[in-house]
């Protein structure tokens, strides 16, 4: 099931929360979240859900042993047991038709490419379920005891199929012990709807621009265009994904749990390092703890381990060479900005940073989007200017001028609403220290969010399809 | 931080009431407040989604709403069970169309308007300069299987699909897929113009040669003989007309196209170029603005071209009785989601001709089944719906008996422009057939020769010719021979 569609809002989403909120313990509210949980997983993968209960229930077992166990060696292989299902699950489910397919590329050997659908969400749950297996293992959480709750946390819908990546540790409180209040149910309407408009409004429409001239062949595309397209698609992966993540942390809020942010404004970043801690940021703390600062074959090496992760990160994001190169591409950057040093960035000039990161990072949403290599070389030729000369190329083009102009409003409010701005003005309203004027944020905000709901309620009908970019993942 | 502070002390010593009350209690009661805002809202949302009627089909689009699906254990299983029932709630939401108009028109203010703005829809590309036709003649042959397959879908997709517009979407999907082939990049993106301060709607043409099309007349000539004349008569799409020049990159030439069916045509094939005539009267309104087809006016243009080269009489549209429809938003409001389009309606006129009365029409339904007789011209509930107005629509098998008796028979095979040119030849033929290339199911041989057909005019629009649709006329041809064919109309013929 898809947040931004008029079943999840209007049917699934009003019924959940009315049982949710009859039940009176804890308990009860767990098995409430449990079966919709299963019931929304269930709707988009009616097979796989047994895979997400399986996988739970090995996990848990694995972590019960983990806490039984006195000896370390025991314990680690025990872990080491459960990571490599997990990811066996991921490599089969994932990977596998992407590894025969380069093997029977390299080798020559016809080996059948077996053709298996991903399970929605699995690249999400399975890195959920490896960090709380290594967390056990190094003692930072204490294994579940309880199976359902140990499901809950692996399964718990707003999260589940497009993350963030929600720790353990994060949750494990709440799971069994928490409170619900009414700013938490207040705050986290609030912050859903938000991400719904992001989505809804922002994200479908860029995306429509985007598929207007990348959805194409891109050989005659001229060099402003593929500029400009690049730019918005890199918007759109924002609202797209971070829309997302507001709706996750926003219902987690009204169910009483507190998810760590996701986003936190990518594009005011003056490096790719900054950007990499703003952006999907339970993904890339993900690799920081559990890959970066973990030795493999022997004691640490800092630059192998580094371009380890990128690999990995672009690997993640999907079974395609572009994805892989894209993950590098990041490592690059980041490698030569340890080798130049924090210092010495940060008596840059301010504007030249802002300059290059963003180039670097619009760039790096190119090779993000084009699949196709052969695509992929033309978008170089045409963003680099080098198709002017080769292929005669435009330097702009009438498509770009009509699309700029019909689209401009749009644009500037996406640019606006990307920056950090909203959250200012929130906080003149919320530290202002004046409580009329708290107030009028407040019932102001409500209202502004209502409004957002209902337009995206309306744009949604015109929506036959748009799923969230990250499912894929 | 201090002074923030400091702020916050003078605030709460200049003001009383609410700023008594401790911060945490405000946050509270004003989240308390802010779900008393929330909740009614959604909750009402919820509840008129669910107590307000669906409606089964979208006027806006010209479909039918997503039904409820069956429940069956095997589309469990495979998702479909699950996914039907979310498309059948998402796509039947109570007063879908008066919400789609209101998302459009939101849409709107997404940019700036100038005098000469121009809306893209779709992925237009820049099309390719003329080729000599040897190259054309190339790329044809090397038309992969796979292609095949995709033209039968189509084709399966047409027979299944209530509507035509559905049938062409169809096809612009297909076209998208195999873009690399000359034959069918027909379709080419939507441009929303504005000009004169009015919005029109324009099909981009991607090209083609038209082969498939003049190879299947060629071959209804060699079944047919001379006893029955053919003609080809292709209809321009308006883009060929009212494209801006900054768009002409990216709109292939039909006079082109035309020309290219023309010369691979046998000779004993008449045919029709009507570009020229219609570029003469295109300050008139010979396309509608807001639809995808010719409007009535421009179809007389064309039949009257067909009368000239066919040598019949033809009366003058002085001699017609003119109905106006006030209000037509036709099918490109609902392609391109242009609310500009909505709020520019426009007139549907179309011309009756004076023998009306003594004309019969006899329905039949795709397979020659008799349906029963009526008016060639009908009233239609929706203004939306206006281009109904002839036969109500094409998914039927037309005879037109007039009061002329002079033994010529006309078969018109035709896709939905071909509609509109029938009623100008009432006072020209003694009977008129008209069967839609896309949906007719008998052999049309067997049908022309047992019906005694004298003259055959193929009229369709140019992308019917060279694109997908041109490939069901080669089927038409080849389809249940030998079949008696049997006029069950002929019993009720006075």
């Amino acid at each position: 099931m898809v947040f931004s569609s008029l079943f999840f809002l209007y049917v699934f989403l009003p019924i959940c929360l009315v049982c949710y909120y009859l039940c009176k313990t804890i308990e009860q509210k767990n098995i409430v979240l449990i079966i919709s949980s299963l019931v929304f997983y269930a709707w988009g993968e009616p097979v796989w859900v047994c895979l997400l209960v399986f996988s739970a229930f090995v996990n848990w077992f694995a972590s019960r042993l983990i806490g039984l166990f006195d000896v370390e060696w025991r314990k680690k292989l025990v872990a080491a047991a459960a990571i490599i299902f997990d990811l066996g699950l991921l490599i089969v489910f994932k990977y596998s038709g992407f590894i025969v397919e380069n093997v029977n590329a390299v080798t020559g050997l016809g080996i059948p490419v077996p053709n298996i659908v991903m399970p929605i969400g699995i690249s999400f749950f399975t890195f959920q379920a490896v960090s709380y297996i290594m967390d056990c293992l190094w003692g930072t959480v204490e294994p579940q005891k309880k199976y359902i709750n140990f499901l809950l946390y692996l399964s718990l819908f707003p999260q589940l199929v497009a993350g963030p990546i929600v720790r353990y540790s994060v949750i494990a409180e709440e799971i069994s012990n928490r409170k619900i209040r009414v700013v938490d149910i207040s705050e986290g309407a609030k912050r859903a709807m938000l991400g719904i408009a992001k989505k809804v409004i922002i994200a479908n429409n860029l995306y429509a621009v985007v598929e207007q001239f990348f959805g194409t062949d891109i050989t005659n595309l001229s060099f402003l265009g593929t500029w400009y397209t690049v730019i918005l698609y890199s918007l759109y992966v924002y609202f797209d994904f971070s829309g997302y993540s507001d709706i996750a942390i926003g219902l987690g809020r009204m169910f009483g749990f507190h998810f760590n942010e996701n986003f936190n404004y990518p594009f005011i970043c003056k490096t790719i390092s900054e950007f990499w801690q703003r952006w999907h940021i339970s993904l890339s703390s993900f690799f920081r703890d559990y890959l970066f600062y973990v030795p493999i074959f022997g004691k640490p090496r800092k630059y192998f381990n580094l371009f380890l992760v990128w690999f990995c990160t672009g690997l993640w994001h999907g079974a395609s060479w572009n994805f892989i190169f894209w993950g590098l591409y990041f490592g690059i950057f980041i490698f030569i900005e340890t080798k130049i040093g924090k210092k010495r960035l940060k008596k840059w000039n301010k504007v030249w940073t802002h300059i290059y990161s963003k180039i670097i990072i619009v760039i790096g949403f190119g090779i993000f989007y084009f699949t196709d290599l052969s695509q992929l070389g033309k978008f170089f030729m045409n963003i680099s200017g080098i198709s002017m000369i080769t292929n005669g190329n435009e330097f702009a083009d009438v498509l770009t001028r009509d699309s700029m102009l019909n689209n401009l409003f749009l644009i500037i409010f996406a640019i606006v609403v990307s920056m950090p701005i909203l959250q200012k003005i929130k906080y003149f309203f919320y530290k202002w220290g004046n409580n009329v004027v708290y107030a009028v944020g407040q019932i102001g905000g409500t209202l502004i969010c209502c409004t957002l709901l209902m337009i995206s309620s309306i744009l949604l009908v015109d929506n036959t399809n748009n799923p969230f970019l990250y499912f894929r993942f | 931080m201090d002074n923030k502070e400091a702020h916050t002390d003078t605030g709460r010593k200049r003001k009383k009431g609410l700023n008594n009350i401790p911060r945490k209690g405000v946050e509270h009661g004003f989240a308390v407040i802010s779900l008393m805002i929330t909740v009614p809202i959604f909750f009402t949302a919820v509840l008129l989604m669910i107590v307000l009627p669906r409606p089964k089909v979208s006027e806006i689009e010209k479909r039918k709403l997503a039904e409820m699906p069956e429940f069956t254990f095997d589309s469990y299983f495979s998702g479909e069970y699950t996914a039907d029932v979310a498309e059948h709630y998402d796509d039947t939401v109570p007063y879908r169309d008066d919400l789609k108009n209101v998302g459009y028109s939101f849409k709107t203010s997404f940019g700036i308007h100038t005098e000469d703005e121009v809306k893209v829809v779709g992925k237009p590309s820049v099309v390719p300069k003329p080729v000599d036709d040897n190259k054309n003649e190339q790329s044809e042959n090397t038309v992969p299987d796979a292609d095949e397959n995709s033209i039968t879908e189509s084709q399966q997709e047409n027979e299944s699909s209530a509507k035509e517009s559905q049938a062409e979407q169809s096809k612009s999907e297909s076209s998208q897929e195999s873009s690399e082939e000359e034959e069918v990049t027909v379709e080419n993106g939507i441009i929303v113009v504005k000009s004169n301060g009015h919005y029109r709607a324009l099909e981009l043409f991607g090209g083609g040669s038209g082969s498939t099309y003049a190879e299947a007349l060629n071959n209804f000539h060699k079944d047919l003989g001379d006893s029955v004349k053919i003609y080809s008569m292709v209809a321009p799409l308006a883009s060929e007309y009212y494209t801006p020049s900054n768009y002409s990159d990216f709109n292939a030439s039909q006079k082109d196209s035309i020309k290219s069916i023309e010369s691979k045509l046998d000779k004993d094939i008449v045919s029709i170029d009507i570009t020229d005539v219609l570029g003469e009267h295109k300050s008139e309104e010979i396309y509608f603005r807001t639809d995808h087809h010719w409007t009535p006016l421009g179809a007389y243009y064309a039949a009257e071209s067909f009368a000239k080269a066919a040598g019949i009489s033809f009366k003058e549209l002085s001699t017609y009785k003119k109905n106006d429809m006030e209000g037509f938003v036709g099918t490109m409001y609902g392609f391109t989601g242009d609310a500009n389009l909505n709020n520019d309606p426009e007139v549907f006129s179309y011309y009756t001709p004076d023998n009306i009365d003594k004309c019969m029409t006899y329905y039949y339904s795709t397979d020659f089944t008799y349906t029963g007789k009526g008016n060639f011209f009908n009233g239609v509930g929706d203004i939306r719906s206006a281009y109904l107005t002839f036969m109500g629509g094409d998914e039927q098998v037309v005879k037109v008996k007039t009061n002329i008796k002079n033994g010529k028979k006309l078969l018109i095979v035709k896709d939905s422009y071909g509609n509109a040119i029938p009623g100008y030849l009432f006072g020209s033929y003694e009977e008129i057939y008209v069967v839609d290339m896309r949906y007719f199911k008998l052999n049309l041989v067997d049908f022309v020769k047992q019906n005694n057909v004298t003259d055959m005019l193929f009229a369709m629009v140019s992308y019917s010719a060279v694109g997908d649709n041109a490939d069901n006329l080669e089927n038409l041809r080849t389809q249940v021979k030998g079949k008696k064919i049997v006029d069950e109309g002929l019993k009720d013929e006075d």
